[in-house]
């Protein structure tokens, strides 16, 4: 009894702990369990049982409920199936006007608007294309073909690449100074000569369109919110689900709205790319002293003037990095979205990659990454770039940039008239390497491969079958072995056990989504796969980030190393370990780990970081050891800020297991992109990305009531 | 009842939450009782679905039965140069065939006029078909049903007979031959 009252937190876990061993062990494996899958694939059975809900027919295999739930939700991914079709093909059909065919058609409003949109981003995408690589569909768009012909002066071709790079030079010496603007001119320079010119362009001209259109959308939604309580309300649930909402589940319903092609791309970027912005704009205005916002009233400010003149300006870090974020989830998105017809690099990647030419899917990760990491630095640049409102400067100091870049054109179109006079008959290297006629790696990669695996493939291949067989199918067959009722016991008893009630709820709620879902089997392979890489990356991230963190210079470098892993998109990652462990589970979950381990790694640091020099002097004052200073001090202090790394580990984890499915792995991730190619997938596709995202949210909210809960007996806070 | 509550009010805040805890899975057990009584089905799904596994494993082994045997016509009956099955095989041959293609409906149409007529008004049109296996006798029967209307009168006729011949194309096998005499 005495232990009890000294520690019922540690009995109640044990308590909670047993009884779902309990049931795990009372509650048998039905014998013809493996008929499941039907059920996930929508397959009809005569065994299986139905129930019909909204006009719904939804069949199930009537199993024990104990063992697993009958999917009461089944009924939701055809439900929005055939509203999306609804909405579609017979909601309020109009007359529209056609211009082409100069008659009225008739038109469902939402496909008359969704297509309005698609033509808009379409020019949109197709002029900044056009001014980066030439062309005549923009100026066709505002005159005509016979106008073209008549005027041929208009058919101006693109910029020359050699523009292109010395102008990104330019800028991010504006920005950064010296060493952004080398490392800008050699990116350039590298992707030209690498002839990735135009599928790199391509990207960017993507990027270029959605990444200022979700700022302008972002912000505007964030200062909504901001004003309104309201509106913070009802953008909180959406902001929750789409933070762990893996890009690929929204790729399926946008497909039947806005078709295939660079404009859904950038509408779905949209989608994905807001959120951060919203989230950052919020922060960074609610961060802004109430002194400041006094001294705005103060001066006589309207509510207009005091948001634009005093808040923003005031939030402007954060709101750039807010932009910065949204640069990093567009070109995420730019190698996701190839799947549903954008152009790029993306598109070549994912083309080399599905033709296993690992040395070309290598040449166009680098340049994705190459851009990526640019314009990572370049916009963190500007966020902390601090406006010198009291220069006295001359008309040159103050448009030297804009000068040298005037001078740049004027050389660079020199130099491209002098190619096409030196390259006469041939390609004119000064204006564009061509694709495919650069220099390529490529066979020096694939060789590089080959002799990896036949050196290496006595030793990979025993590698990837003790883990499989030793590690990942018991663990996988543990985690698909937990019935029901143990598994809500266990995560209800743990919200419950950590934050109450009030978070028992929350999770029961998420975990019966899922539980009621047909991919229940589904969703706890995902979680197994999710589980084993958080694992091994908090082992290494915490390890790592630990021993960094004992020396300035470390820190500093492995703080670096973070920065840059997390600039290169998710996809990149799959090109190395499809090189070492080819198609297999393990390449999947060593992506995972590495790319799970950035923010374990990140966060062990900043926590450590966050703990009060006072306090390390007066333990060193005391006459602790580093070792005693390590485990007393820093670690328990430091601990809320690492379970949040723990937070975003999963988040990341998440997210890595759901792309591995593009390389075979048997979870939601894999029905999500079947459901890209089924015609009735949109449902579907949505559907699975909720319940990934509920997966996530679990966890958050579980992670984030206790780590609130700890700061607070830390005193903290 | 305001002494109960006084006195849970003053328990230690630890057995309160042991309480709570016991009392969310008291409820969460209650709720899947009452779902397992409205949607479970437990051990009768369990039967049923032995029997479509087993259906399934029979079905495999007759596959693999029929993907062994010649291409070609296969007679359970003495006197031609066709493989002649043996009583084994006639009656797996018999179990694993589902279809009966038109020359054998139309054989056995030829000497049932009723049911050729009705056969030819309505489109060559089939109602259904069954090749059965008779413990009793040894067999396998085959027939199908015709109906339709045949000048103002909806007639139905159910033709059925001795299947003495097979067609085997190497991934099935179809009756032949229908013995309706």
């Amino acid at each position: 009894m005495e232990l009890f009252k000294k520690y019922p937190k540690l009995f109640q876990w044990i308590f909670l702990l047993i009884v779902f061993f309990a049931l795990c062990f009372a509650i048998d494996v039905p014998e013809t369990y493996k008929f499941i899958r039907g059920q996930a694939e929508f397959v009809k059975d005569p065994n299986q049982s139905t129930f019909v809900f909204l006009g719904k027919e939804v069949r199930y295999y009537a199993f024990d409920v104990f063992w697993r739930l009958p999917p009461l939700l089944g009924w939701l991914p055809i439900w929005i199936n055939d509203s999306l079709f609804f909405l579609m093909n017979d909601w309020m059909p109009m007359e529209f006007w056609n211009e082409d065919t100069q008659e009225y058609k008739t038109r469902p409003l939402v496909l008359q608007i969704t297509r309005n949109l698609t033509a808009f981003m379409t020019f949109l995408i197709e002029l900044i294309r056009e001014i980066l690589l030439g062309g005549l569909e923009t100026i066709v768009a505002f005159t005509s073909w016979d106008w073209i012909d008549a005027n041929p002066w208009a058919e101006l071709p693109g910029l020359p690449w050699t523009i292109v790079a010395a102008g990104s030079a330019i800028l991010a010496y504006k920005l950064g100074g010296r060493g952004l603007a080398i490392f800008a001119g050699l990116a350039m320079t590298y992707i030209s000569i690498f002839g990735q010119w135009k599928p790199s362009m391509q990207t960017l001209s993507f990027i270029l369109v959605a990444a200022p259109l979700s700022f302008i959308f972002g912000l505007s939604l964030g200062i909504a919110a901001f004003k309104s309580k309201r509106v913070e309300k009802a953008l909180y649930p959406i902001l929750l689900v789409m933070q762990t909402m893996p890009q690929y589940a929204v790729l399926v319903p946008a497909l039947v709205l806005f078709g295939v092609g660079d404009h859904a791309a950038v509408i779905i970027t949209m989608i994905v790319a807001v959120p951060p912005m919203i989230l950052l704009t919020l922060l960074g205005l609610r961060a802004v002293p109430p002194e400041v916002i006094e001294a705005g009233r103060m001066s006589g400010c309207n509510n207009w003037q005091l948001m634009f003149k005093v808040l923003i300006p005031t939030a402007r870090r954060d709101i750039l990095i807010g932009v910065n974020q949204v640069i990093m989830v567009c070109f995420s998105m730019a190698v996701i979205s190839a799947f549903i017809g954008a152009k790029g690099l993306g598109f070549n990647l994912l083309l080399a990659l599905n033709q296993l030419n690992i040395g070309l899917a290598l040449e166009a990760g680098l340049c994705i990454s190459l851009i990526a990491i640019l314009l990572d630095k370049m916009s963190l640049a500007w966020a902390n770039k601090q406006v010198d409102y009291f220069g006295n400067l001359n008309f040159f100091q103050r448009n030297k940039n804009s000068l040298f870049f005037g001078l740049i054109m004027i050389v660079g179109i020199a130099l491209a008239y002098f190619g096409s006079i030196y390259f006469k008959g041939g390609y004119n290297y000064l204006f564009e390497v061509p694709h495919n006629k650069g220099i390529s790696t490529a066979d020096f990669w694939n060789k590089g491969v080959d002799w990896i695996f036949d050196t290496f493939f006595v030793y990979i291949k025993a590698f990837n079958t003790w883990l499989i067989v030793e590690v990942l199918q018991p663990m996988r067959a543990l985690y698909l072995r937990m019935p029901a009722i143990a598994t809500i016991v266990l995560v209800v008893g743990a919200g419950y056990l950590i934050g109450g009630t009030r978070s028992a709820l929350v999770v029961c709620g998420l975990t019966l989504f899922i539980a009621l879902s047909p991919w229940w089997d589904r969703a706890l392979v995902t979680t197994y796969m999710a589980t084993f890489g958080v694992i091994v990356s908090c082992i290494i991230g915490f390890t790592v980030g630990t021993l960094c963190f004992q020396n300035k210079y470390s820190t500093k470098f492995m703080l670096n190393v973070c920065d840059i892993f997390q600039t290169f998109p998710s996809f990149v990652y799959l090109i190395p370990v499809m090189m070492l462990f080819g198609i297999t589970d393990t390449s999947v979950l060593i992506a995972v780990i590495v790319y799970a381990t950035i923010p374990a790694t990140r966060y062990t640091i900043e926590g450590l970081r966050s703990v009060p020099s006072g306090l390390h002097d007066a333990a060193t004052m005391s006459g602790v050891t580093k070792f005693q200073r390590l485990f007393k001090i820093e670690f328990p202090l430091a601990f809320p800020h690492m379970m949040l790394g723990l937070n975003q580990t999963i988040v990341f984890a998440l997210f890595m297991v759901i792309i591995g499915a593009f390389i075979g792995t048997e979870d939601l991730g894999q029905y999500i992109l079947k459901a890209l190619s089924d015609k009735k997938g949109a449902g579907i596709g949505l559907t699975l990305g909720i319940c990934v995202a509920f997966i996530g949210l679990i966890f958050d909210n579980l992670i984030r009531t206790w780590v609130d809960k700890r700061k607070k007996h830390l005193g903290i806070d | 009842m305001e002494n109960y509550k006084s006195n849970f009010k003053e328990l230690p805040e630890p057995i309160k939450q042991f309480g709570g805890l016991i009392g969310i899975m008291v409820i969460i057990f209650i709720t899947f009782f009452i779902l397992n009584k409205m949607f479970g089905e437990g051990d009768e799904l369990v039967a049923k679905m032995k029997i479509e596994e087993e259906r399934i494993a029979q079905e495999r082994k007759l596959n693999k039965l029929i993907s062994s045997l010649p291409s070609g016509i296969l007679v359970s009956f003495d006197g031609t140069d066709h493989f002649r099955l043996s009583d084994e095989l006639y009656e797996a041959v018999c179990k694993a065939t589902k279809l009966i293609p038109q020359r054998a409906i139309m054989g056995a149409n030829f000497l049932n006029f009723r049911a050729h007529e009705i056969y030819t008004i309505n489109g060559n049109k089939i109602d259904e078909t069954f090749v059965k296996w008779d413990k009793e006798k040894n067999k396998c029967f085959a027939g199908f049903v015709v109906s339709g209307n045949n000048v103002g009168v909806d007639e139905t006729i159910s033709v059925s007979g001795e299947a003495l011949s097979f067609l085997s194309t190497g991934i099935d096998t179809r009756v032949y031959f229908i013995k309706n005499f």
